[in-house]
């Protein structure tokens, strides 16, 4: 089992977190949305997976290239 | 005694075993395609008439009987119809390791490619130099840099590679000289083995962590594409020569056009969001202006804040340069500029004319973006930009600000420029403006005022009155627009062809 990190793109804070943990997502999903220079950022899951857990939570503040959630796969 | 027939039936089917038939069958056990099968599922059926056969290692005469075709297969061949040149790597030959023979038929090749205008395809897999042929001085002498023009690219005709396996040395050199590099998953292209690099730093060295497809799709950028399979990967480069004229003294082939190209433009404006602080996929409208199923996207896992790729607009190859807003809001970094840059510089030397679409709030500024050299990345981006001589178009959707407009085609950096009614142009964010200029923040005394005075009409009308863009178009009006100007800047004069005045820049950056 190979685990996937999914790391924050941009410094910003967290403003959705769009999916569960143990949730299956599908190449491209969008795991969370942050808030960043006044826009509305997604966190994408470029090769999908089970989620194994976040590691951030709803309005936390994260910078850029922090892992933010663990996929399985 | 044997007649000549025979001997020369042997001989052949002797250079044909390569590497012998348990090194072929723990590769076929692998999954993985020998170097004759390789060529056969790039190329046409039949078409492959091979050069070099019977050469051996040159160097050593107890290698003669164990070098069959010198470990690299190569020859002519048609793709899609049209003439190729083709060096594969044999790995089951002596690891495929570069020796006298087969560096002259690596040089055959490539003379023959580019004096009479073929596309040259590299298929790597090689352990690098050959040993002990390249050791002592004498081995250098001799087996090196004989050749004052072996690493010289000028873009006369087009270079596709895929490295398949173990690519080190000339291989992995030949790759990232390419205007096409494929990496296969599990393939590791670096400088040189995992092995030697242990050597040398005296630390463990994971080959995939220093040269696999991660590093090389997300971190380097060599990798135009990642394949599963070595199937997949020579498709790839079948779809991207497709997109290329043979040589760059001609335009690109015109293919038919799709049915249903243009089907889904009534929905076009659907897919940019409403608010302005929402994110989209620019893609998808990539996708939907382009003739259908044609767009072939390079790079798409390095510097995803911009998307580069080839694609068709009624039959003809454009080159598409497209600012994702879905990754970091379409900010630009220097990686976004070194990927657009080394796109312009491809599209130009051969002919393809360039459709922009621009939506980003400006550059990504700060600390680390100095440090990685941002204002060079930004001009080399800006000096490719005006050196371009096949056609430009600019399309701004939403965002264009400060410097980046200029980059992404605004002006008279493009041919025509034209803006969707949702465009937005300024230099800055007007709260940033009236900081900068007033050192006023929000809630100060007399920043309303002033706020008033930055916040000046931004809306695309106002370009367009004072004749800044050409046109203001519909979303729906995109295809159409792009099509009839295309046409209207076609290259008569020259029959298509540009001037190439970067066919000597660097392949990667």
């Amino acid at each position: 089992m190979a685990t996937i990190q999914i790391k924050a793109e941009v410094s910003g804070s967290v403003w959705k977190i769009i999916t569960q943990v143990g949730e299956t997502v599908e190449p491209g999903s969008t795991l969370m949305i942050l808030e960043s220079m006044k826009m509305e950022i997604p966190v994408i899951a470029e090769d999908g997976g089970k989620v194994e857990k976040f590691t951030v939570a709803e309005t936390e503040a994260v910078n850029e290239g922090q892992i933010v959630a663990v996929l399985s796969k | 005694m044997a007649t000549m027939s025979e001997i020369f039936a042997e001989k052949k089917a002797k250079a044909e075993a390569m590497g012998g038939p348990e090194k072929l069958a723990r590769r076929r056990a692998a999954g993985v395609l020998n170097a004759r099968e390789r060529v056969t599922k790039l190329v046409d059926a039949g078409t492959f008439i091979e050069s070099g056969l019977f050469g051996t290692s040159g160097s050593r005469p107890e290698d003669h009987d164990r070098s069959p075709a010198d470990g690299k297969v190569a020859g002519f061949a048609k793709i899609d119809g049209r003439e190729c040149a083709v060096v594969a790597n044999d790995f089951t030959v002596m690891g495929a390791s570069s020796g006298a023979t087969n560096g002259r038929k690596i040089g055959h090749m490539k003379r023959v490619a580019t004096s009479r205008g073929l596309p040259m395809v590299f298929l790597g897999e090689s352990s690098g130099a050959r040993m002990p042929d390249h050791m002592g001085a004498r081995g250098m002498g001799s087996l090196l840099g004989n050749d004052p023009t072996q690493y010289a690219r000028m873009r006369e005709t087009p270079w596709a590679s895929a490295t398949l396996g173990l690519s080190y040395g000339s291989s992995s050199w030949y790759a990232v000289l390419s205007d096409f590099c494929v990496l296969r998953k599990g393939a590791v292209l670096a400088v040189s083995s995992a092995q030697l690099a242990s050597l040398a730093i005296k630390e463990e060295v994971d080959p995939q962590e220093m040269g696999g497809w991660q590093v090389h799709a997300e971190v380097t950028g060599f990798a135009d594409y990642v394949a599963e399979t070595d199937e997949e990967a020579l498709q790839a480069i079948r779809t991207f020569l497709s997109y290329l004229p043979s040589h760059h003294k001609e335009a690109p082939p015109v293919h038919p056009v799709p049915e249903g190209s243009g089907a889904n433009m009534a929905n076009i404006a659907k897919l940019l969001p409403e608010r302005r602080t929402q994110v989209y996929d620019v893609r998808a409208i990539v996708r939907a202006f382009v003739d259908a199923g044609s767009f072939f996207e390079l790079k798409p896992r390095f510097a995803k804040v911009a998307v580069t790729g080839l694609a068709r607009l009624d039959g003809r190859t454009v080159g598409i340069v497209a600012n994702n807003p879905l990754s970091r809001g379409g900010a630009m970094d220097t990686d976004a500029c070194e990927k657009i840059t080394s796109f312009l510089v491809l599209c130009d030397s051969f002919n393809i004319p360039i459709v922009m679409l621009v939506d980003n709030p400006g550059f990504s500024i700060g600390i680390e973006a100095e440090r990685r050299r941002a204002p060079g990345k930004i001009m080399n981006f800006m000096q490719a930009l005006q050196l371009c001589t096949v056609p430009k178009i600019s399309i701004i959707l939403r965002k264009s600000y400060g410097q980046a407009y200029l980059n992404m085609g605004g002006g008279r950096n493009s041919d025509e420029v034209a803006a969707w009614p949702s465009a937005e142009v300024s230099f800055m964010d007007p709260t940033f403006a009236v900081k900068i200029v007033h050192g006023l923040s929000p809630g100060d005394a007399g920043f309303d005022e002033a706020f008033a005075q930055m916040n000046k009409d931004n809306e695309a009308w106002g370009i367009a009155a004072i004749y800044a863009v050409q046109s203001v178009i519909q979303p729906h009006e995109t295809r159409d627009y792009l099509i009839r100007m295309l046409d209207v800047h076609r290259q008569r004069l020259t029959n298509g062809v540009g001037e190439h005045l970067m066919r000597a820049w660097p392949t990667s950056f």
